[in-house]
């Protein structure tokens, strides 16, 4: 037995025998902000994931792994401002153009190899700009990295790109060691599945089905750190059982909701588990509606929007989300408030009259109510990717039954799911869940622009949104270095496309993490679980 | 002599049982629309034409199916399994990686629920109008209609939470690095509520098979003959009727066994077990169709060892079944 696994009830007993007695402590008082070194640290990530190819896969459950081994040039501050990490320093150019950054000195790779520009070069245009999916639009106007010495990296760019400043951690754009990729297929670089970065923890062992285990950087190049000997990741398919682990203390983390929200208010109560949603703030997700403008009824601007009355996303939130996330009121997520990109001040859905409103509309745009009271029959395509989502389209069965429209529900597996939304284009309504990257070119480009209506890709314009305005507004909200006015373009965005109602936005996604109490320091900046667990350590 | 050639005809005859299994196997999983790209780009939650093309050539998804076919059974011909381009990993890899801890935990489940479901069955036979075949009786019937996956819950809450006895999932203790002794008693400490949840049912069958089957058998002329011969009644039964008896029981047994290698998904997902049914239905979900081609294989082959033994036990517990 290690010192991972305290059955709780040996607590709850010494705790018994000795607080009558009146004894302080059962241990040295030792200060919250005095760091522990040693000890393994068990968190659970949610589902195993298929590969570690952080570079060529951008799936969600890989990084929670993979920053621990990678790490980016830049990491970030509770203000989502850039700090340094594989760079010290930087310089943007005042045309947006050019930017030049300082490398630490020093630094080397798991396997040896001294990590310098020739390795960022080689990261970013070798590797990330031709293989990562996210590439195409984050590293579109990236058209050359300089290496003028071994400590300094210049990016060149064809147009300005502000987003590229959020997108340098390890999360988004990895560094990886050029010597390790070179001259070989980087599709099937034996890497894959055992990473090689500079980050704190070193990739030991993955047993299929299990766990991977991460042992401590000895040659980690920031002084004293990481104070944990060792993190392992471990996977439990079942939602019950990661709960049951983490009650009796055998796993210390969970992230991006790994606990069901049906679940968190239970951990609450439990004296050696703790919750909380920070760490989450760059990683904005919204859940959604896509309404397929294809299909009759669903090609009119008033039906969209009456469908958007009728739906309660409060409702949504406290029943199927238990409570976290917030009501959607638009394309952009919450979180792209401190940027000054997000605005409230578009057509608001959340009105008390709203179902009179749904029902004037229906009225006005022809669809009056059947003998049966309904108006039109559509199916819905469940999300497959949790339990969650079944609630979620039972429910907004119910509330689209009240405004006349006949809905049935229709699940299926994820492959048949996605060929029948994005490839076949035989579908009425989806509910994906879509997460909005780092910065609104992500997730809004690829929802709304006309050239993304592209057959066989998930996640994309699949219905068929296509207005001239929101293609040059997107165009010049890419390249518009002065904030203020890239805010003011992502404003009018908002309000045409609210106004249009493509989609239906309902939730903004809040995760939560359940911890241990004896884990100290685990979240330590916006990005949380999606980035290195250096400071963390077991009390 | 006899007993080779009886081996050899049978496993010749399993050639064309498991080719037929391939190529069968094949065409209907080809049947299943959506495809692993796709897939691999949803779950990256953005992706590009050029990213999935990128994809589906590096899958080998690109080529007429035809030519995927042939590719197939040229790799099968020299037994090699493929490779999972979802998992960057050999097909192989993959399977043995998950077949040993399978096979302990199914061997133990089937063990424990053959050997402790006979001894049942006999003890409520031989008890007819005593208090102990109606408790067994009742008692396989709970068993029988308990679903696995509420028992593994309710163990976890009760043995795992609540008294802290045995650990909630998993094959081991992770980064305990236990060498020896204390790793096998480990396992053991991992294995107990994953085997009783799977072993409840089939021991429930086996107790009621072979209650009925003593009955049965008790009431022939050979336990009369016996008897009459002046044979105590525990002899009877050791000697005569037990062997008799077990043959329903090997039946199911041989059905059962022939589950083992498919292992079981939903006590494999409940108590987080790296076992070969979860791994199935992973490559399912997400259309790796060489990893699940490969896991078919490998169950066809053993499903055919696995009747050929059942036959074999026949046979020598009753010679007359050998032609």
């Amino acid at each position: 037995m290690t010192d991972s696994y305290l059955p709780p009830t040996m607590i709850s007993r010494r705790a018994a025998l000795v607080i009558p007695l009146g004894l302080a402590t059962l241990r040295p008082a030792r200060a919250a902000t005095e760091p522990v070194r040693g000890g393994t640290m068990v968190m659970i990530v949610n589902p195993e994931p298929s590969t570690l190819a952080h570079y060529v896969v951008s799936a969600g459950n890989i990084p929670m792994i993979a920053t621990q081994v990678y790490e980016g040039l830049l990491t970030y501050d509770w203000d989502n401002k850039p700090q340094p990490n594989l760079a010290k320093s930087w310089d943007v150019a005042a045309d947006g153009k050019s930017i030049t950054f300082k490398l630490q000195t020093g630094v080397t790779f798991h396997n040896g190899a001294a990590f310098t520009s020739a390795d960022v070069q080689y990261s970013l245009m070798e590797i990330l700009k031709k293989y990562h999916p996210t590439a195409p639009v984050v590293l579109a106007e990236l058209i050359a990295v300089e290496t003028p010495d071994p400590e300094t990296a210049i990016f060149r760019l064809a147009k300005p790109a502000p987003y590229i400043m959020k997108a340098l951690a390890a999360r988004d754009l990895p560094i990886l060691c050029k010597s390790v990729f070179e001259g070989t297929d980087v599709m099937a670089n034996p890497t894959a599945n055992k990473p090689i970065g500079t980050g704190p923890f070193k990739f030991v062992q993955w047993e299929r089905g299990q766990f991977v285990r991460l042992d401590r950087n000895d040659k980690y190049w920031k002084p004293g750190l990481p104070y944990l000997n060792r993190i392992v990741a471990r996977f439990i398919p079942d939602a019950a059982t990661r709960s049951a682990a983490m009650e009796t203390g055998e796993a210390h983390f969970a992230g991006y909701s790994a606990v069901n929200y049906a679940d968190v208010a239970r951990m609450k109560t439990n004296p050696i588990l703790d919750t909380t949603t920070k760490g989450y703030e760059m990683s904005p997700a919204l859940s959604v509606l896509e309404l397929n403008s294809r299909r009759p009824h669903l090609d009119k601007k008033e039906v969209r929007q009456a469908i958007a009355y009728a739906i309660d996303r409060t409702f949504i939130r406290d029943n199927v989300m238990f409570g976290y996330g917030l009501p959607a009121t638009g394309p952009l997520s919450r979180l792209f408030t401190p940027s000054g990109l997000y605005t409230d001040a578009v057509r608001r859905f959340d009105v008390p009259d709203r179902l009179d409103i749904a029902n004037k509309l229906l009225d006005d745009s022809g669809v009056p109510r059947g003998a049966d009271g309904v108006r039109f029959s559509l199916h819905l395509e469940v999300n497959s990717f949790g339990e969650q989502w079944l609630r979620q389209a039972e429910y907004l069965k119910q509330a689209l039954s009240q405004v006349g429209i006949a809905v049935t529900l229709r699940s299926e597996d994820t492959a048949t799911w996605l060929r029948r939304v994005y490839t076949d284009y035989d579908y009425d309504i989806s509910e994906p869940f879509l997460g909005q990257g780092i910065d609104p070119v992500v997730g809004l480009n690829r929802q709304y622009l006309s050239s993304q209506i592209r057959k066989g890709v998930t996640f994309v314009n699949n219905s068929f949104y296509s207005n001239p305005e929101i293609d040059r507004l997107l165009d010049e909200g890419r390249s518009e270095i002065d904030p203020a006015k890239r805010a003011d373009i992502y404003h009018r965005v908002q309000k045409i496309l609210v106004e249009d109602s493509p989609l239906i936005w309902l939730i903004d996604v809040q995760y939560v993490s359940v911890f241990n109490r004896r884990l100290h320091n685990h979240t330590t900046g916006p990005l949380g679980t999606y980035q290195a667990f250096e400071t963390a350590w077991l009390g | 002599m006899r007993l080779f050639r009886y081996l050899g005809h049978r496993l010749l005859l399993a050639v064309p049982v498991i080719l037929g299994i391939v190529v069968l196997n094949f065409f209907l999983i080809h049947l299943a629309p959506g495809d692993a790209a796709s897939v691999l780009a949803g779950e990256s939650g953005a992706a590009t034409p050029e990213y999935m093309a990128l994809l589906r050539h590096k899958f080998g998804l690109d080529q007429p199916l035809s030519t995927q076919f042939f590719v197939y059974l040229l790799n099968m011909a020299h037994l090699d399994l493929g490779y999972s381009f979802r998992n960057d990993s050999p097909v192989v890899t993959l399977i043995l990686d998950r077949l040993g801890p399978t096979l302990l935990l199914m061997g133990t489940a089937f063990a424990v629920a053959l050997v402790c479901g006979t001894l049942l069955g006999l003890v409520a036979a031989t008890g007819r109008r005593t208090w102990r075949d109606p408790v067994i009786s009742v008692m396989s019937l709970v068993a029988y209609a308990t679903p696995g996956f509420w028992l593994g819950l309710m163990m976890i809450v009760v043995f795992a939470i609540r008294l802290a006895w045995l650990p909630t999932s998993g094959l081991d203790t992770v980064g305990a690095d236990n060498e020896g002794w204390d790793e096998v008693i480990d396992v053991a400490r991992h294995m107990v509520m994953p085997a009783v949840s799977l072993s409840l049912f089939y021991l429930a069958v086996y107790t009621r098979v072979m209650r009925a089957s003593v009955l049965e058998q008790t009431g022939m002329d050979y336990v009369v003959t016996a008897r009459a011969k002046g044979q105590t009644e525990v002899g009877v039964m050791l000697g005569h009727v037990l062997r008799n008896a077990l043959l329903p029981v090997v039946t199911m047994a041989g059905v059962q066994a022939g589950n083992l290698i498919g292992g079981s998904i939903v006590v494999e997902t409940v108590f987080g077990w790296p076992g070969i049914g979860t791994l199935a239905f992973n490559a399912l979900q997400s259309r790796d169709l060489n990893l699940l081609l490969g896991i078919f294989f490998v169950s066809a082959c053993l499903v055919v060892v696995v009747n050929l033994v059942v036959d074999l036990i026949y046979t020598s517990l009753d010679p007359r079944i050998e032609r």
